[in-house]
């Protein structure tokens, strides 16, 4: 038995933190986000594992702040209930309103931090490999890993195939129409050369035997003894509160 | 072990087209031994080497086929409708097309080749090492495929195929890109493959293939024009000129029988590769 | 169930389907740079999945669609997730009518975008409203604003901003994957599994 944050916890962590996204209240939401987000500089298995997950988590960090702002404005501005409690531009700001918003913004941002943090903190290659070993086909993984490798090659590409067309006198600076018509002058070279690519490659994996690849059998959790006792707590946890959310749902 | 490949009469052609891709090839390569086809663009060299991988006849059903195929002890009507990787392995003109992409390092990308095959087992690990240092690519074992300059990534290529141990190793235009060096480090892993793998490679340039294989045929859309040993293509001039009668011949059949004044022609090159006087 | 759908994967998913399927996963993330460089108001981040749609097979867009939505959370924009529903029966819808043979008659594009752009409004909704609240910080939460202000309760207004604007954003897309395909070779596409459903007796192999 051994007791880390592992991927199988940080995924059951997940699903822990949108299960209460729904069943607990909002107080106790905004609780979970503030812990959330000082388990990413706290805690060193949430922290990012890039330059490029740091700065993601910084950026959705400020847009979040700025779209929970945004919510509680609109409820306040647009649900007419309970007492006012201030005006923005000559328009009053209702409590009810507010409350909803507080209840709406807290549960998107206890969802969409959840994910967040589990995605900055686990190198994408790791997961695609821990989900094969778990039955993923392989022409799956195959196409996740493909993805990474093309995310990497494409803006340069376009970038060069936007140069070429501007070299030739695609009319990128120009009026709106001529500027849509150069949008096919990029796009259909860029789509017309991943066919060709796409062939070659499909091709090269064929001849390397890849279309008859046995699919992995590993097992999750080969013996007992390396079970996490953490990832088992958090699903029961996981487990509990469903069952108290229903039971209270149930009871009125 | 090497497999010795015989081609009977055979024609190929696509449905939609009038003109055959091969026509009426016939050719018999031994077991162990090493053929370059040389010919222009178009000629069906690739063609031949897609054939005989079962590319072509896995992914074109509609193709229209006559006579017959032996690679090794299995014989084919027409020719293979599955690929027959690893019986045959074939590398690409583009070797960066492949190398697949997804793996971090050389020896990775080796590896892909073995859990392909349910061979990454206990044994793998040598058997990698064995490769990389037999391509004398060992000093890239930790490095991105991705990174790597055409002669690293040709070589890299060149060993996920030679790491299933083919009977039969297809190189289409493997020159193509590859400086001086390269070409001469290749020149050598070809001559260790000598005997242990049946190779047939292809080269729209005749430099190469004579300097290292036995027997070059010599195709000219779709049609056998020439098959002689190097030294008997080289001596007969006669053979020459009669492959030189069409238009589209003259880049690779010109410089032959008319080397340049400026520079020592590929003739005099070819010469010394073959130690001949 | 699960046999039929591993069965349509592997008719879609054939050799070079594969590679095509993950460009098209990185074109539905980095085509706003096109647009963005050259100054279009247009997102195309379905513009891969139609791709995929029209030239593999409903099943891959719906992979393509919704593999590109997690990419998206893992890389910064983890609201995408909770679209996955929509970008799915974008996948699945375009599938469907390129099967039927619809993107070979510009007229049928038309209709199928701006029927998919329906569709999308009203998957989207819901989503949108309860977990949002309508609030996308972009230009249409000034039309979801609009609306409320106008009585309608949050899901409605929500339902409206989108029918206002989700059928010219799918029509726009429908319509650049339409005049991007048709002038490809048969030949080539021939080896992707959806390319037999541009096939006409006039089109040029």
């Amino acid at each position: 038995m051994n007791f880390r944050i592992d991927l199988p916890t940080k995924l059951a962590l997940v699903l822990l933190l949108w299960i209460c996204a729904f069943a607990v209240s909002w107080e106790a939401q905004v609780v979970l986000v503030l812990l959330i987000i000082m388990s990413r500089f706290a805690v060193p298995d949430f922290k990012p594992q890039s330059r490029r997950s740091a700065r993601a988590f910084t950026r959705f960090l400020i847009y979040s702040f700025a779209v929970a702002t945004f919510v509680l404005i609109l409820n306040s501005l647009l649900i007419r209930g309970g007492s006012t409690f201030g005006s923005i531009g000559g328009f009053s700001l209702y409590q009810d309103g507010l409350f909803f918003g507080i209840r709406t913004a807290s549960r998107l941002l206890l969802l969409t931090f959840a994910i967040l943090v589990f995605f900055i903190s686990t190198p994408l290659k790791d997961l695609i490999r821990y989900l094969q070993a778990r039955g993923l086909s392989n022409s799956f993984a195959l196409i996740l890993l493909l993805t990474l490798h093309f995310l990497d090659q494409l803006p340069a590409r376009i970038h060069q195939i936007f140069l070429a067309q501007q070299a030739r006198g695609a009319p990128v600076d120009a009026g709106f129409i001529s500027r849509s018509r150069a949008l096919f002058s990029i796009l259909s070279p860029l789509v017309l050369s991943s066919i060709v690519e796409s062939i070659d490659r499909g091709t090269a994996l064929e001849l390397r035997g890849f279309l008859h690849r046995p699919t992995s059998t590993e097992e999750s959790q080969s013996s007992p003894g390396q079970r996490n006792v953490l990832t088992l707590l958090i699903l029961f946890l996981s487990l509990i509160v469903v069952l108290y959310t229903i039971a209270q749902w149930l009871l009125g | 072990m090497a497999a010795r490949i015989d081609i009977l009469s055979l024609s190929l052609r696509y449905s939609d087209t009038a003109l055959p891709a091969l026509d009426s090839v016939s050719l018999e390569i031994p077991q162990g031994g090493c053929v370059g086809i040389v010919g222009p663009t178009g000629s069906g060299k690739s063609t031949l080497l897609h054939t005989l991988s079962g590319i072509l006849g896995k992914h074109h059903p509609e193709v229209v086929v006559s006579g017959q195929l032996c690679i090794g002890s299995d014989t084919f009507q027409g020719i293979p409708r599955e690929v027959l990787f690893p019986t045959v392995g074939l590398v690409l003109q583009d070797p960066f097309i492949q190398i697949s992409g997804v793996r971090d390092t050389v020896t990775e990308e080796l590896r892909f080749t073995l859990e392909n095959l349910d061979a990454a087992g206990q044994g793998s690990d040598q058997l990698i090492q064995t490769m990389l240092s037999s391509l004398g690519i060992e000093h890239l074992a930790d490095r991105a495929p991705t990174t790597l300059s055409g002669g690293e990534t040709q070589r890299v290529a060149l060993a996920s195929i030679l790491i299933s141990n083919p009977s039969v190793l297809l190189l289409d235009e493997p020159v193509t890109a590859l400086d001086a060096t390269a070409q001469n480090r290749l020149r050598s892993i070809l001559k260790s493959l000598r005997g242990r793998t049946t190779v047939l490679l292809t080269d729209s340039q005749i430099d190469f293939p004579m300097s290292v294989c036995d027997t070059i045929v010599v195709l000219d859309r779709g049609r056998i024009e020439a098959c002689a040993k190097p030294a008997e293509l080289l001596l007969t001039g006669k053979l020459l000129t009669n492959v030189g009668g069409s238009e589209h011949w003259s880049s690779l059949v010109t410089p032959l029988n008319q080397p340049s004044s400026r520079r020592p022609g590929p003739l005099n090159r070819i010469r010394k590769a073959l130690g001949l006087p | 169930m699960l046999k039929y759908i591993r069965e349509r994967f592997a008719e879609e998913l054939t050799g070079p389907a594969l590679p095509f399927v993950a460009f098209c996963i990185a074109l539905n993330l980095t085509a706003g740079q096109i647009t963005a460089a050259l100054k279009i108001p247009l997102y195309l981040d379905s513009i891969g999945t139609i791709l995929v749609a029209v030239l593999v097979g409903p099943w891959s867009a719906v992979l393509c669609g919704s593999t590109a939505n997690i990419l998206a959370s893992a890389f910064g924009n983890p609201a995408m997730m909770f679209f996955i529903p929509v970008v799915a029966v974008i996948g699945a819808f375009t599938g469907y009518v390129a099967k039927l043979g619809w993107f070979r008659k510009w007229y049928l594009v038309g209709l199928g975008g701006i029927l998919q752009g329906v569709l999308a409004a009203i998957v989207s909704a819901p989503i949108s409203a309860y977990l949002f609240s309508g609030v996308m910080m972009s230009g249409t939460d000034f039309l979801v604003l609009y609306f409320r202000s106008l009585g309608n309760t949050l899901m409605d207004s929500v339902l409206y901003q989108g029918l206002a604007s989700d059928p010219v954003d799918k029509l726009v897309s429908y319509a650049i994957v339409f005049l991007l395909v048709r002038n490809l070779p048969l030949r080539l596409l021939s080896r992707l599994h959806g390319a037999v459903n541009l096939r006409t007796p006039d089109r040029a192999q």
